[in-house]
């Protein structure tokens, strides 16, 4: 899929672990496991809401096209 | 009260009654056609028994399909792509026991009409599976969107 997620390298400027981000957005950990790894189809307005609010980024920040 | 559990149970308990049944068929059907047609010629007799004989394994692994497709569904494994393959393996055992009949239906012609209900048989299975491919593929969305 073109579309890349970037939520590592997100976290890990805020210096955010897997375990805290998750707590805080209301997300298992093997969810947000699916979404850093790529498996995702698709992604909730309101998780990625939750995930712009914790992370203080944009979406674009977070999801990237690549061709 | 009838529940889903126990319709399944049903389900199960006729899936077994049928093997069973057909475990009947394959140790009395000898007799029972010598018993059934007086004035059968030994010949046809054979093409019975082979008609039967060669039958009962698409019969048997039908019935050993649909034990496995209804103890998933008891599990709650329901709309995975088992399930899909299961239906089409149940197809085409349908489609085999047509064959089997419409190839039997040279010597007694009955056998065509019995044919004829296995392939649309396996006809409506192959659409049902094709229905459930699609709701598994939705199934795997669903559980992908975070």
């Amino acid at each position: 899929m073109p579309i890349v997620v970037n939520l590592d390298m997100m976290m890990l400027k805020r210096k955010m672990s897997s375990g805290e981000l998750a707590e805080i957005i209301g997300l298992s950990q093997a969810n947000l496991s699916i979404l850093k790894t790529g498996k995702a189809k698709a992604i909730r307005f309101s998780t990625l809401e939750a995930i712009c609010k914790a992370l203080e980024c944009q979406p674009g920040d977070i999801l990237e096209y690549k061709e | 009260m009838w529940t889903e559990k126990r319709s399944l149970v049903l389900s199960k308990c006729c899936v077994v009654a049928f093997m069973i049944m057909l475990a009947v068929a394959a140790v009395l059907a000898p007799r029972a056609f010598r018993a059934w047609v007086v004035y059968m010629p030994e010949q046809r007799m054979v093409y019975f028994r082979a008609t039967v004989y060669i039958g009962l394994v698409p019969a048997v692994s039908l019935l050993l399909l649909l034990y496995g497709l209804l103890h998933r569904i008891g599990v709650g494994e329901v709309f995975v792509s088992k399930n899909t393959d299961c239906l089409r393996y149940i197809s085409w055992c349908c489609f085999a026991g047509a064959a089997v009949s419409m190839a039997s239906a040279f010597y007694w012609f009955p056998w065509c009409a019995i044919g004829v209900a296995a392939a649309f048989m396996g006809l409506i299975v192959r659409v049902i599976k094709n229905v459930v491919a699609k709701a598994v593929s939705l199934q795997e969305e669903a559980d992908y969107t975070i």
